[in-house]
């Protein structure tokens, strides 16, 4: 057990303190026919989450991650040939590839100057080999948007035998032989057409993100003339002119450059301008709809991004048949996610309210199925269950439980804060029964931090915070915290001196 | 809910003895999925099993060729572990009941999910 203790804290360690210590950048591929070209993709992620995104690329990329001041995105270079690992990042919201990065930009004093500049700069731009990647990611989800076509018309049908679409033979040759990340390819345009905005892609007033159906419904263009659009997001203080005028500006100059269509609906190219302080990054957008609710198809009222529930459950270091339980599930973004990601562990979804209950079941029901048209065999399984259950009186063993990760109601849209008050210490009490002592841990998300640290205090016998990720949430700022369970054994209420009742 | 998830629950009726009190299982339906198999995953989950349990519970779902124990080298014996696997991941309770043992308190499992919330009368306060 010890041994385990020993493991697991090194885990938890090197997932905090990891430095940016540069590993090698992936060598070039294999020698072959097709140009080995090197680029340097962005990603948005959850913020407060880079670290752990940098972790996900370094580890199914093999590439070191920069981590940007602009928070909430990372780069990194790969080459192209990987361009399909990269859309099977769990960790990552939207991607682009930079066309340029500009530190320490000089802005000139006036407005007309600074955009003078801007539509100077679009002509000097090296534009050709990002665009040579945004068309191998355009004919790349072409193919997969044809798929997903023939999927949703088969999946209406009843799944009695696995009726799998044959595999498309890609163009983009892999380099990890490693066949579960073909599964995840599907995830991407995987979404219902659930009108959402992306809010580090869209600036101001333009449209958010598009429906796929236009995609696979828009005939082939003439590639010479494409249509595009600029959306530029800008942040810092000292900055004289706006995003819109911005994008306007360096758009007009685009499309002199390329002799391009502006449309900004329906659009084939998405230029990006990036103005964070001094530091100014170009880039093409290669995704269109944020990949973050690619696992959830029936929503609740407080659905969480997937990338923000992999990047809790990356937090707590999941080891092989680890017992993962969220017991206050809602639709069960995080279960989910885990069973998907975490396949060698076991993941148990709870929640008291029936509709939340079930809404996981169907959300793991059409798991089920998506996963039987892709792999194309009988396999109905995934390692989760459903409970219907009350978090503060759990039906499980005690000291059973590996990991506790969860979403915890923050007291606005859900529940109220001055029933957080009781909610909270009994929760982490009850939390802490089931939790394996020495070696359990727990992942929690709240935005009613000052209740949870009220909480906490009085369990240092039992738990112990470890790390704070600050992140999001819908605009307000919300933590997760991870916790340790200590060696201690929990010792029931009958046993101790009658003093169990939550404070006030 | 699959067989590996009852060996986890336990009885938190109030009053009830010792926590940990494994419920007793019944099953109007049940299914059996084609679950891809794990070895290494299976073995690990072995030392984490409740044996009674587990027995008592196949022997409730009138299950066959279930092992009573782990046997010596059960890590690289693949039959034994195929059959732990079919036992713990491939039966699934899909209508049935929970019941306490001491208090007799039922809990309905209904499309594979159980209802395990109790009354505010039962709950500790």
């Amino acid at each position: 057990m010890s041994d385990v203790q020993e493991a697991t804290n090194q885990l938890l360690d090197v997932n905090l303190h990891e430095n940016q210590r540069s590993l090698q950048v992936m060598e070039s591929g294999p020698g072959s026919e097709s140009e080995n070209l090197q680029v340097t993709i962005g990603a948005t992620v959850p913020t407060g989450f880079e670290q752990t995104a940098a972790d996900e690329v370094r580890e199914k990329l093999r590439s070191s991650c920069k981590i940007s001041k602009d928070r909430g995105k990372i780069y990194f270079d790969i080459s192209v040939e990987s361009l399909a690992q990269v859309h099977c990042l769990r960790s990552v919201d939207n991607l682009f590839v930079v066309v340029q990065e500009l530190k320490d930009y000089q802005f000139k004093e006036t407005k007309e100057e600074v955009l003078k500049d801007f539509e100077e700069l679009a002509g000097k731009l090296p534009w050709s080999d990002p665009l040579k990647v945004w068309k191998i990611n355009t004919s790349f989800k072409k193919k997969k948007t044809k798929r997903k076509k023939i999927n949703e018309n088969s999946s209406k049908e009843k799944i009695d035998n696995g009726q799998g679409d044959k595999r498309d033979k890609k163009d983009v040759k892999r380099e990890l032989s490693d066949n579960a990340l073909e599964s995840h390819i599907l995830d991407y345009y995987e979404n219902p057409a659930i009108k959402e905005e992306i809010s580090t892609l869209v600036s101001d007033d333009l449209a958010s993100c598009k429906d796929e159906t236009d995609e696979s419904s828009r005939e082939e263009t003439d590639p010479e003339v494409l249509k595009f659009r600029v959306t530029c997001n800008r942040a810092g203080e000292k900055h004289c002119f706006s995003s819109n005028e911005a994008a306007r500006d360096f758009g007009g100059a685009v499309q002199d450059y390329f002799k391009w269509k502006a449309d900004m609906t329906n659009f084939d190219v998405e230029v990006l301008l990036n103005i964070h302080d001094n530091e100014i990054v170009v880039g093409i957008a290669l995704t269109e709809e944020s990949l973050h609710r690619r696992n959830i198809t029936h929503f609740g009222p407080t659905t969480l991004r997937s990338t923000l529930a992999y990047g809790m459950l990356r937090l707590c270091a999941p080891q092989p048949t680890d017992i993962i339980v969220d017991p206050m599930c809602g639709t069960g973004a995080i279960p989910i996610e885990g069973a998907t990601e975490w396949t060698n562990c076991y993941h148990i979804a709870g929640d008291n309210n029936p509709l939340a209950v079930n809404r996981t079941a169907n959300n793991i029901s059409s798991l089920l199925t998506k996963n039987q048209i892709k792999e194309g065999k009988l396999s109905w399984g995934l390692p989760i269950d459903a409970v219907q259950w009350d978090v503060c009186n759990l039906p499980l063993r005690t000291g059973s439980v590996d990991i506790i990760v969860t979403d915890m109601p923050f007291g606005k849209r859900m529940g109220s804060k001055k029933r957080n008050w009781n909610l909270y210490p009994a929760c982490l009490r009850e939390m802490s029964r089931v939790c394996r002592p020495g070696t359990g841990r727990a992942v929690l998300l709240t935005q009613d931090k000052k209740c949870f640290t009220k909480a906490l205090s009085g369990m240092g016998h039992l738990w112990r915070k470890v790390h704070t990720v600050w992140v999001n949430i819908g605009g307000l700022h919300a933590a997760v915290y991870l916790l340790k369970r200590t060696p201690q054994a929990f010792v029931h209420s009958s046993e101790q001196d009658g003093e169990r009742t939550p404070w006030c | 809910m699959k067989l590996l998830t009852h060996n986890l629950l336990s009885s938190h009726v109030r009053g009830v003895g010792p926590r940990g009190l494994p419920l007793r299982l019944q099953a109007t339906e049940v299914r059996i999925n084609n679950v891809e198999f794990n070895p290494d995953f299976v073995a690990r989950m072995i030392p984490k099993v409740e044996w009674e349990v587990l027995l008592e519970a196949a022997d409730h779902l009138r299950l066959i060729e279930v092992p009573k124990g782990p046997i010596q080298g059960y890590e690289q014996d693949e039959t034994f572990l195929r059959k732990m696997h079919h036992v713990l991941l491939e039966v699934e309770v899909l209508e049935g009941t929970l019941q306490c043992p001491e208090s007799g308190r039922m809990f309905p499992i209904s499309r594979g999910i159980p209802n395990m919330l109790l009354s505010s009368e039962e709950t500790e306060t």
